[in-house]
Parts: C-alpha cells; structure tokens; sequence
C-alpha cells in the first residue's frame, strides 16, 4: 500500500484549502476528488463573504476568479398575487477590498485546485473513494477504484452526504430535519442587458432573497444572484417540510412557479438557461454538526455540518474555507509530535471553537428552531403585502385612516402572535 | 529502442455546449483532455513496450496547459513526455505542429514506431502522421487495427472499411491506429500519482528550428447543424397516427427512397 | 407567461457522462414502502414515478447527485452511492 502524510477526500471548498495549507507547509498531500474537475459536482447559490476568510488563505484573493462583488442588497417578500421588496445600495460595499462576492463553483474550485496543485498538492479527479481503512480503530488510509492508499491522516471534505465519515463511523445517514435541498438553474444574459435590467455599473452584483409564498408555507427560499453574464436563480427548501407537509407538491414545480412570477419574468426574459443543479445543504446548525475528528481522522465543510441558514441566506462557503484550514492546521501541529491520535488532533475543535465558526454557530443556535414556523413563509409576507396594497389602494369611496387599514390588517390574537415570533426572532 | 506516441490536447467534446443564439461552439473554459484515439495509440504503445521492452516516449506540441494533458500520458504507461510548448502552437495547423513533433522526436533518440491516432477528436485532419513520416521520411501504415511487432518487424492489419489490408513493415514506421484497436485503461490511483514525477523534456519551437508560420488555413465557419423541428403532433389514436407519421415523412422524402 | 421547459429540456442543458451501473438502486421488496413516496415529492430532477402496480420506479438517467432521497426516504429502501469517477453529471457552471 502506497503511503502519504495527508490524504484528502473531495475538492470543495474545503478540500482545496487544506490542500493548499498543507502542501505550503511542503506536505506531501493528495487530493481525491470524484467529479472530472474540481467543482464539477459542487452546487451553491452564489455568494461568498470574503472577510471571514481573507486570512485564512491571505494572498490568493486578488487573482481569484469571482464573478461580481455584490453592492446591491434585495430582499422580496412575496404573497400569492403581491410582493413587497427592500432594495439596499451600499458606495461602502462598492470599495475595495470588496467584501461579498457572486461566484460559479465549477470556475472558481477549479483555479483554487490549481494554486493548490502549485503549491505541491496531488490531484486525483475522476476517482471515487469507496471506503477508509481502519487498524485498531484508527483510519490508516483510502480504498478509490480498489486500490488502497495509506496516510497518517484522512480529511473527510466530502461534502454533505459524508460517506467517509460514515465509513470511518462517525456518523450515520442524515435525517430531513437537519437538512434542505437547494435547486438552481443558470440562465445567461448579455452582460449589458444583464447590467441594464439589474441597475448595474461595470462589476457590481445584485444579491436578491426571495421568502414567503414560493415554498408555499414550507421552510425556505429564493435567491437570485447576478454574476458577469448570467444570472444563479434558484431556492431551499427544507426536506421535511417536502415530505410531511400537505398538500404534497413536488419540488421542481415550486422552481416552475417561482420562475412565472411577474417579479421574476422580466429578470430572466431572453435569457438562455444553461444549467440546472440540486444540492442537499446540511441545516441542522450546532445541534447538526458531526464529531469533527477520530484517530487518523478529521472531517470538514459540508461534511461536518458546517453550512448555516441564517434566515433568509444559507452560508457554508466562508466555514468550508475556514474549517479546511483550521483542519490543516491541526495536521501541522499533529505531524510536530508525529502522533495522529484523536486527542492530539482534537486541537482542531479548538481551533474551531476559537474562530468565527464556531462562534457564528452559537450565535445562531437557535435560527433552525426559530425559522421552524411557517408563519414566516405564509403569514408574515401575505400580511405585509395585503397592507401595503390596502394602503396604496384608493377606492372609489373615502379612504380609511392609516391606523385603521393597519388595525384592520392586524388582529389582536395576531399581533400577540406576532409579537411572540419576534421575542423568537430577536434569538437569531 | 523508443515508441513515441504523439497526443494531442483537445477540449473534452461532451463538454462542448453550442449557444443556441448564434449556433457558435462554447470553448472558453471547457477542460481539456487527451483526444480519443490518441488514448488507443498510447494503449497500443505501452502494449508494445511491454512485449518489446524500450521506453514509450508521449509527445505534444501546444500551449502551457500541457503540463496536465501530459500527465494523463504519463499516468497511462507513458515512461517519459517531450512537450513542445508555446502560445502559438495552441490550434497551430497540422504541418507546424507535425514540424515540431517530427524536429522533437528525431532530437531524442532511436526511433522504433511513432504511433499516433488516426485522427483528432476536434479536427480529425488526420494529416500529422503522414507529414511525420515524409519529414523524418520514414515508412508509414494509416488507419490500423491491429498491430503486431517482432525484432524489427511490424505486421499491421488496416481497417480500409469495405476490406481488411495485412501489411508488414521494417522499423523505424509511423503507425496511425483507429479507435477499435483496442480499450484504453484508465489510469489507477497510483500511476496517476507517479505520474508527477516521470521525466519530462519541455522544448521552445526555437530550440527545434521550428518557424511557426502565419495560419494557412482559415475557418470560414465552425456553427452546429441548425436544428428545425416541425413541430408535427399525432393524436388521433395508434392506427390513424401510424398512417400520419408514415406520410409526414414521406413527404419530407425521408421514406420510401 | 413564457413557456414552462420540460424536465428533458432542462436536464438536457446538464452534461451527463453514462455509468457502467446504476448508482441508486430501490431495495428489492421496498417498492411500495411509504417512505419511498416521499422520493415522488422531493427529486429536483422529477425522476421517480409510480408504475400502474403502484409501486416507485426510478429512472436514474438525468440524476443531479444531489442526495435528497437519500435523507428523504433513508437508507433502508434506497441503496445509494455516487457514480464512479468519470461518470455522472459535470456541472460547467456549478
Ligand atoms: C443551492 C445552494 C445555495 C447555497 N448558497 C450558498 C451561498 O450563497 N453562500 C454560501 O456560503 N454557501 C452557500 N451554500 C452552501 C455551500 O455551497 C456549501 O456549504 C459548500 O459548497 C461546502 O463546501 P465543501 O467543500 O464542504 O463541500 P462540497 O463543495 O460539496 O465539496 C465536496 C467534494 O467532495 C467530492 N466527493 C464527495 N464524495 C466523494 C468521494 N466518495 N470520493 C471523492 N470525492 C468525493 C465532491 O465531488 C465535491 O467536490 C449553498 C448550497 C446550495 C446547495
């Protein structure tokens, strides 16, 4: 059995930056990675935060290839015939360093691969890993395409179905509470159509959250993201409410639906669609998260739970960074006393614990428990919308007092309910 | 004795997509690849290798990405790569880059077979073989099937499609195969891996004396087959629906030739 | 309204590389377990169907990978893995 210092399972976003920590460190690692490039099997929606992670792999960022720095925030409530949008423009977030950017995974993973491989890093795309091998309990190395590969540590960067941590046994197979499915289709635009139709100058993007009557009452939401020439439109749907919730309806149709939408027709009209895609997001925030490390091994990103519905967006891109880091560095520290055990890794709980991940998980602990309402998909929009078209309605009669359309809009029994959402709210 | 096997970098064709405002092929940022049947001419190289001994060379004229292309070479048997790298080479036409793979080859040593695939996945221009061999003048046997070598003989069946040719030929030879030759493998883990490490030699057309002329060719039009649907729809049931479709296509003089 | 594109046009945009297997597979005897019903509600690619014995089908050509039925219905009526490299869909834009 061929034997290397790290061996690392899937070239996402967590992969590729453990990768590139270790083989900066001239470590001798090797990336496995299914699909036929890096990011070929990798979904998201589109944004990712650069702050949180600009020190965590300081110098790559100038060169990366991010579609549009997002200047523009929207946020759409949506009813079945009415919506009401919020649009905020920042000149701050148009300055350099910008500090939330669109991007495409199959480009972007591609070129983080590459920095990775000239950092000294071993890329194996196009080959599965099948199965861990254990001694005694400890993970001693990989088993892809039959063979078996052996390493002093396995990093599980797998994404969010984990079957080496599964393999390993630190996991079993998920339950639909704890996740969501998200499906998104590509559609490309002229880039001065695009720019036009979305109020854009040069590279700035648009970031816009859709929530309320798409899912019709379920767990989720839209997002619609600009990047250079098309448009990442898609939404999340929490599996549970798919499942349980009655009447049943199938997922691609709420998609259809959305897409129909007068808000939405004008946006993509013209537009070619290039792509449809679908990727379970791990949900279940810190009571989701999986044991993050065992003898011989470590599991980060996706893997580990490390994606986050912060109400209306799902962030795991900036964690999946992060943690593949933070994993490498547990490695070093590992490797400086040559002892691969769970206790000598477990530095990298620490390391967790003591960065934004781990605090951004306890911070919004609470978020899958509070968003677990439909009010927030059904009433909240509906209520919004219905007012707001009360109070622009003029009739042919005399026009009811402000306070009166609001009173009317708002019983008692709601606003008490009302208020309580938002004691709940005021936890995220 | 050496069996150098030329491959060629081309984009992965199921890649490709067309868009369909201009029927314009999509090429920015489609991965590239070792073209089809180079992959059977260098399972047939390492076949050989493997029942002659000697060495199989990989070699490629193209851009600086070849640097991936070759290692797929090397993680399939290849012992060793020659590269010629340079902007101009990416899409050169077929006399400058068989210049250039011809001025390599013949720099590098004993040359046993030069095998090649008969064509590549994008042009299929298959003219590089021939002009290899003219150039290093050097006997050559196109489009074959199944290849056999003892001492200094090769004994080489050609698929000329309406018959089969048996032809034998002394060593050094070109050898263009066709893609039922044999089944490529696909490179294990491990030979992926190894394949980092294996000698290469990486030349500038210069150091070969090789001028890269201005294009000879021009591409007048590269656009996918326009696709006009009908639109016809049956619905009056199996029996009167048969007798529809039958005239409908008759009437394209699609049937009935 | 503009015109709603089937699932086949929508997929058919995706590349898809074939598989020597398929990688999902209904365990024998769960083709009618009601935990494989929910599989008929949360396929973003709509690729399960009931046959007229009433049981769930699957027609694993257009497969995303993207793992919900496997939270959806569980392990026990889905033998679920991913394709074998080289195989299966190869986002472009991702
Ligand atoms: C629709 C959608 C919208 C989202 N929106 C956002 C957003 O706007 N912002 C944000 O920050 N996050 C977002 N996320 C979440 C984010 O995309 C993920 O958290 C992130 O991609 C996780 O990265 P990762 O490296 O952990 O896993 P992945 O990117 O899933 O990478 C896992 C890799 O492992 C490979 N692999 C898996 N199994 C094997 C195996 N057995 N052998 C070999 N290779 C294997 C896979 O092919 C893949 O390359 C979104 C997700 C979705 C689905």
């Amino acid at each position: 059995m061929d034997k290397f210092d790290v061996i690392i399972v899937g070239a996402g976003l967590a992969g590729l930056s453990a990768a590139y920590v270790l083989a900066k460190e001239g470590i001798e690692v090797v990336i496995i990675e299914r699909g036929d490039y890096p990011g070929a099997k990798n979904v998201t929606g589109g944004r990712l935060y650069v702050n949180p992670v600009r020190q965590y792999l300081p110098d790559i960022w100038d060169d990366a290839p991010l579609e549009r720095h997002v200047t523009n925030e929207m946020v759409t409530m949506m009813s079945p015939d009415n919506s009401v949008s919020m649009r905020f423009r920042s000149d701050k977030f148009d300055q350099k360093p910008y500090h939330s950017y669109t991007v495409l995974r199959a480009t972007f993973d591609r070129w983080l691969a590459a920095q990775a491989e000239k950092a000294g890093a071993m890329l194996v795309t196009k080959n599965r890993v099948d199965d861990v091998i254990k001694e005694q309990g400890k993970v001693i190395g990989v088993v892809t395409a039959g063979e078996e590969l052996g390493a002093d540590v396995v990093v599980a960067c797998d994404g969010v179905l984990s079957f080496v941590a599964e393999k390993a046994g630190m996991i079993v197979p998920g339950q639909p509470r704890n996740f969501a499915v998200g499906l998104k289709e590509v559609i490309e635009l002229p880039r001065t159509t695009l720019e036009d139709r979305f109020g854009l100058t040069g590279d700035e993007g648009v970031a816009q959250m859709f929530m309320g009557s798409l899912t019709q009452g379920r767990f989720g939401g839209g997002f619609l993201y600009t990047n250079k020439a098309s448009v990442s439109l898609g939404m999340v749907v929490g599996i549970r409410d798919l499942i349980e919730r009655k009447p049943g309806v199938e997922v691609h149709l709420l998609l259809d639906e959305f897409k129909e939408r007068p808000e939405i027709v004008p946006l993509i009209k013209g537009g070619e669609p290039v792509e449809y895609s679908a990727h379970v997001i791990p949900e279940g925030g810190l009571a989701g998260l999986t044991p993050l490390f065992g003898d011989g091994i470590l599991v980060a990103g996706d893997a580990a739970g490390f994606s986050l519905n912060m109400g209306i967006t799902v962030r795991g891109m900036e964690f999946a960074i992060a943690s593949g880091v933070m994993a490498a560095r547990a490695i070093i520290e590992a490797r400086a006393k040559n002892d691969f055990s769970a206790s000598t890794l477990s530095c990298y709980q620490q390391f967790l614990e003591n960065s934004f991940v781990m605090k951004d998980f306890r911070t919004f602990q609470h978020t899958p428990h509070v968003l677990d309402n439909s009010r927030f998909y059904g009433y909240y929009p509906q209520f919004a919308g219905k007012l707001l078209e009360d109070l622009y309605t003029v009739d042919s009669g005399p026009k009811a007092k402000i306070s009166d359309t609001i009173r009317k809009n708002l019983s008692l029994g709601e606003s008490l309910r009302m208020g309580k959402d938002l004691l709940g709210g005021l936890k995220i | 004795m050496n069996i150098y096997v030329c491959v060629k970098q081309t984009v992965d064709l199921q890649q490709v997509r067309i868009r369909k405002e201009t029927r314009e092929p999509v090429l920015d940022g489609v991965p590239l690849t070792i073209g089809n049947i180079d992959k059977n001419a260098l399972e047939e190289g390492v076949r050989l290798r493997d029942k002659l001994g000697g060495k199989v060379i990989g070699v490629s004229a193209g851009s600086e990405e070849l640097n991936d292309t070759i290692k797929e070479a090397l993680a399939m048997g290849a012992d060793e790569a020659i590269m010629i790298i340079a902007p101009e080479l990416e899409g050169a036409e077929s006399s400058t880059v068989a210049m250039a793979l011809a001025k390599a080859i013949e720099k590098t040593g004993e040359i046993g077979i030069i095998l090649l695939g008969e064509g590549s996945s994008d042009n299929y221009s298959g003219q590089v073989g021939p002009r290899i061999a003219e150039i290093l003048d050097l006997p050559q046997i196109t489009y074959v099937s199944s290849l056999e070598a003892e001492g200094n003989t090769v004994k080489a069946v050609r698929n000329l499609e309406d018959c089969f040719e048996t032809v034998e030929a002394e060593m050094p030879v070109v050898v263009s195969v066709v893609s039922e030759i044999n089944e490529p493998r696909i490179p294990a883990v491990t030979q992926i891996l190894k394949a980092g490490r294996k000698p290469k030699q990486i030349y500038s057309p210069a150091e070969l004396g090789v001028e890269i002329a201005g294009s000879q060719i021009k591409t007048i039009s590269n656009l996918a087959p326009e696709q006009d649907r009908k639109r016809l729809l049956f619905q009056e049931g199996v029996g009167q629906d048969v007798k529809s479709l039958v005239a409908a296509l008759e009437s394209e003089g699609l049937l009935g030739r | 309204m503009s015109e709603r594109r089937s699932m086949k046009a929508k997929l058919g945009g995706n590349v898809f590389k074939p598989d020597r297997e398929r990688h999902i597979n209904i365990k024998p005897g769960f083709e009618k377990d009601a935990r494989l019903k929910a599989a008929l509600f949360v396929c973003p690619a709509g690729l399960y169907s009931l046959n007229e014995e009433d049981e769930v089908v699957l027609d694993i050509d257009g497969c995303l990978e993207c793992g919900t039925c496997r939270i959806a219905c569980g392990t026990e009526v889905l033998d679920w893995n991913y394709p074998n490299g080289e195989a299966g869909v190869q986002f472009r834009f991702g």
